[in-house]
């Protein structure tokens, strides 16, 4: 039995159930206007916040589906790790080998993918299979998968012995601008006239040289949109939502429970690896140690933040792209503002419990 | 408590103990009540009947405080009250007992019973678990319900469980009961005797607010009745030399309350039966049983013919039902259209042209968060999936649910909205249209009717008569006896798991065969011969 409220505080508080996401996002990018000079709307400045989120991003677009089937995945960072790990040493072994550089880097990373996606596999059928609750299940993963990749490493670093190409996945992107030939160039046979300085058109950087558009952006972009696809249009959507809306119900609707929840953490899994491929390729070496440590906090933050329900059966994937970037974005505004780093995580503890308060009752 | 309560009943005896005064509720764009006075005296049971959508929830939400009302007031005792929520109310000793269940699953029945009002000792400390106990052991004695007091509840039957939910209002000293389709999840012989104690409770003096579809039991036990539609109070009937009475002091019996609900003549509300066809069967199980829930069940049904499985509430008959489409392990053998089948799960079964509408629509027939649409489709999504399910042809799920909406009279402004917005009937329609879009040709429907208002009830009487007109072959799983008896050809009866025995065509129009189930259903003993 539900106590109703007057109809005008009903009705803000439903606005703010659903769109409390975007009203949050808009604050803060605002805040972020206002604290930091309109200097916050410069490309470069988007593109590195942006940038900086993309491997979370990429991982909690893959936590919403997971949370969405009711279910949760605490192993996500330690999926990250072993996959980036494991692909690495692949990479690296490959060139000692005596292969080329580009059919080593290629091999690594459908390496770094096949893990992940087996990884996940394997979280999928404990539960699916050995009908472990998800949260045991993973955290087992948690702790071996991690410690697996440590002990390839020895806990140390895995440097890639790739010069060029594996590094340019994570570092470089399309660019935004595109050259001009200058005005004393265009004449006949002008090539090489002294002076004619060429110009950009499009997006620079603050050295006046073309802003790129990163991979990993584009990656986490294009995965949010298949997975925002997949979600409200698929049949594996709509099997997905009704699995963690009632899974008794879905059964008895004659959809395969089974397959539809391993399928999710199988998918999870996948992403993992491309995250743990990209965060590779930036660093250029993977730390065993450190890599995705405490990833799945972070993901699991966005999700909620973003308005999906954790008892399952609703969901969005574009409200945990806002997750991911309002989270990023608190971040980087308290950094700027010379706030100790070990007070960052209490206030973004504090707004994830506030989206949860506004949040709470959520649910089409 | 105690003088000022004698006081009160004294006074509430004379005029009335609680009473809504003209109350009237309104939501954003509807009027759920309009100008409502009804005065629930001491020592009468009195029923509240309407079609879903009536005003029987909200007019009973208001009086065990969780809406206020828009205009109007509530008086208890002569009193105007104003209850902030639900547990003003029960302090004030008016108490709900709900539809679902409250009870603490981890706790014992005693436990449970004395729930928040515990017999203390030890300055208040530590609960009294002698006295606990004793009380516990008396209220559910007033209930005549013998239960063994340190039995966790999630071991309950459901029936068990309302007894102990009852006794729990009863611990609270309510003055007022209020008993929300107590009988809903009640089989027979449950069902009776709740009444029987509803009448002991109502001797003792207390007010009996009474909500039940089954209009029946409403004619059985009600001293008066109050009729609401569409929000408002259109008639009340009073028992007087035993029979309810109108106003012009006319008898009136169930046929006379529908007629109020509804606002015109139902006539009956079962269709003419039709002629089940011959020919071979289209389902038929030989030695089939749910594993550790039924046996041995050789069953046959024949296209265009309605069979009813009749039996009280644990009997397996869903169990029964469930294991036919491969939701739980069975023994035996299915055959459909002649060929032996076993099928792995629903969507197995669907493909050989079985389905199974459950009697759990909340719980398991439909998605209630989910829209009308997507719970209209899900069993059939396939045909709406393209390009290998990564995308689903929206306009043509639409178009599905706009013709079975149709089809069925459903109402259902927003199909895009959650289905549970709409009223049980039209919920149940869905639940049963979702089914017959994959074109059965075996339907199994467990409790068609549960929580459905009369209006709907006869509309989907109709529709299940005439599916089967149209050659499908039906099974009925009920556990409202006349609903059987004028659907079905012919009624098959468990008991325990084993068919105990059949009501061919001739014994279901014979005036003695809803004795004869009830007889055979309780292992009382077959008056005729199954028919092989």
């Amino acid at each position: 039995m539900t106590t109703r409220k007057s109809g005008d505080a009903f009705s803000i508080q439903r606005f703010l159930e659903r769109w409390g996401v975007v009203v949050a996002f808009v604050l803060l990018f605002v805040a972020s206007c206002w604290n930091q000079g309109f200097d916050f709307l410069n490309a470069e400045n988007i593109r590195a916040l942006l940038n900086s989120n993309a491997p979370v991003g990429i991982l909690a677009v893959g936590m919403t589906l997971v949370i969405i089937s009711a279910g949760i995945d605490l192993s996500v960072g330690s999926m990250v790790v072993l996959s980036a790990a494991v692909g690495l040493t692949a990479v690296n072994w490959l060139i000692g080998k005596e292969w080329s550089e580009a059919s080593a880097v290629w091999v690594g990373v459908g390496t770094t993918l096949l893990v992940g996606l087996a990884a996940g596999s394997l979280n999928g059928a404990l539960v699916v299979v050995g009908r472990i609750a998800p949260f045991i299940a993973t955290l087992g993963g948690l702790a071996a998968y991690r410690s697996m990749a440590l002990a390839i490493a020895e806990a140390g670093e895995i440097r890639s012995q790739s010069d060029a190409l594996f590094r340019k996945f994570g570092r470089e992107g399309i660019p935004l601008a595109w050259e001009v030939p200058g005005v004393g160039g265009v004449g006949v046979g002008g090539a090489g006239v002294e002076g004619a300085e060429s110009t950009f058109r499009g997006l620079l950087n603050s050295g006046g040289k073309p802003l790129t558009l990163p991979y990993s952006i584009i990656v986490f972009f294009v995965v949010a949109i298949i997975a925002q696809w997949f979600l409200s249009r698929s049949r594996f959507g709509r099997h997905l939502i009704a699995v963690g809306a009632n899974e008794t119900a879905a059964r008895y609707a004659g959809i395969s429970v089974e397959w539809v929840r391993f399928r999710v953490y199988a998918v999870m899994g996948l992403l993992a690896g491309l995250a743990g491929f990209l965060q590779a390729s930036r660093m250029n070496s993977v730390s065993t140690s450190g890599l995705g440590v405490a990833a799945e906090l972070d993901a699991i933050a966005a999700v909620v933040i973003g308005g999906t329900s954790l008892r399952g059966g609703f969901g969005r994937v574009w409200g945990t792209v806002l997750g991911v970037l309002i989270l990023g974005m608190i971040t980087n505004m308290l950094t700027i503002s010379g706030v100790s780093p070990y007070w960052q995580g209490a206030v973004k503890g504090a707004v994830i419990v506030l989206a949860v308060l506004v949040q709470r009752g959520a649910r089409a | 408590m105690g003088r000022g309560l004698h006081e009160a009943l004294h006074e509430a005896l004379l005029e009335g103990l609680l009473e809504a005064r003209s109350v009237t509720v309104e939501y954003p764009g509807v009027r759920a009540l309009d100008r409502v006075s009804i005065v629930f005296r001491a020592g009468e049971i009195h029923a509240v009947v309407g079609e879903n959508g009536a005003g029987k929830s909200t007019l009973m939400k208001v009086l065990s405080g969780s809406v206020r009302p828009t205009v109007g007031e509530v008086a208890l005792a002569g009193r105007v009250t104003d209850f902030g929520q639900p547990s003003d109310a029960l302090r004030a000793g008016i108490a709900m007992v709900h539809q679902e269940l409250n009870l603490v699953p981890t706790l014992d029945v005693a436990e449970n019973v004395t729930l928040g009002t515990e017999p203390r000792r030890m300055l208040g400390v530590a609960v009294d678990r002698a006295a606990q106990r004793k009380r516990a052991g008396e209220l559910l004695a007033l209930l005549g319900a013998d239960l063994d007091l340190s039995r966790e509840a999630q071991q309950l039957s459901v029936a068990e469980a309302q007894f102990v939910e009852i006794a729990k209002c009863l611990a609270s000293e309510a003055r007022v009961l209020i008993f929300d389709e107590p009988t809903a999840v009640l089989g027979e012989q449950e069902a009776a005797r709740l009444l029987a104690r509803m009448r002991a409770l109502r001797d003792e003096g207390r007010a009996v607010i009474f909500i039940s579809h089954h209009l029946e039991e409403v004619v059985a036990v009600a001293d008066r009745v109050s009729v609401l539609r569409d929000g408002a109070l259109v008639q009340e009937f009073v028992r007087a030399d035993g029979a309810l009475r109108d106003a012009s002091g006319a008898a009136a019996d169930e046929n006379a309350l529908a007629a109020a609900m509804v606002g015109r003549s139902l006539g009956s509300i079962y269709p003419e039966k039709g002629a089940a066809r011959d020919g071979v069967a289209a389902l038929r199980l030989r030695g089939f049983g749910a594993v550790g829930r039924s046996a041995e069940i050789d069953l046959e049904v024949r296209r265009g013919e309605i069979v009813g499985l009749a039996g009280l509430v644990g009997a397996g008959r869903t169990e029964t039902a469930e294991a036919i489409v491969g939701l739980r392990a069975s023994v035996g053998a299915v055959e459909v259209d002649g060929g032996v089948r076993a099928f792995a799960g629903v969507k197995d079964a669907m493909r050989a042209g079985v389905v199974y509408v459950s009697e759990d629509r909340k719980g398991r027939g439909l998605h209630v968060s989910l829209s009308s649409i997507a719970n209209m489709t899900l069993p059939s999504l396939d045909r709406h999936a393209r390009f290998g399910g990564a995308r689903i042809d929206a306009s043509g799920e639409r178009a599905v649910a706009r013709r079975w909406i149709d089809a069925f009279a459903i109402r259902c402004a927003r199909p895009d909205a959650p289905i549970s917005s709409l009223s049980g009937g039209n919920q149940q329609k869905f639940a049963l249209a979702r089914w017959l879009e994959t074109q059965p040709r075996v339907l199994v429907i467990d409790e068609p009717t549960r929580g459905v208002d009369v209006g709907a009830k006869a509309e989907i009487y109709r529709i299940i008569a005439d599916l089967a007109a149209k050659g499908l072959a039906c099974v009925v799983i009920s556990s409202e006896l006349p609903e059987l008896i004028g659907l079905a050809h012919r009624v098959l009866v468990m008991r325990e798991g084993r068919l105990v025995g059949e009501v061919d065509r001739e014994g279901l129009a014979a005036a003695n065969c809803e004795e004869r189930i009830v007889r055979m259903a309780s292992g009382l003993g077959d008056m005729k011969e199954r028919t092989a």
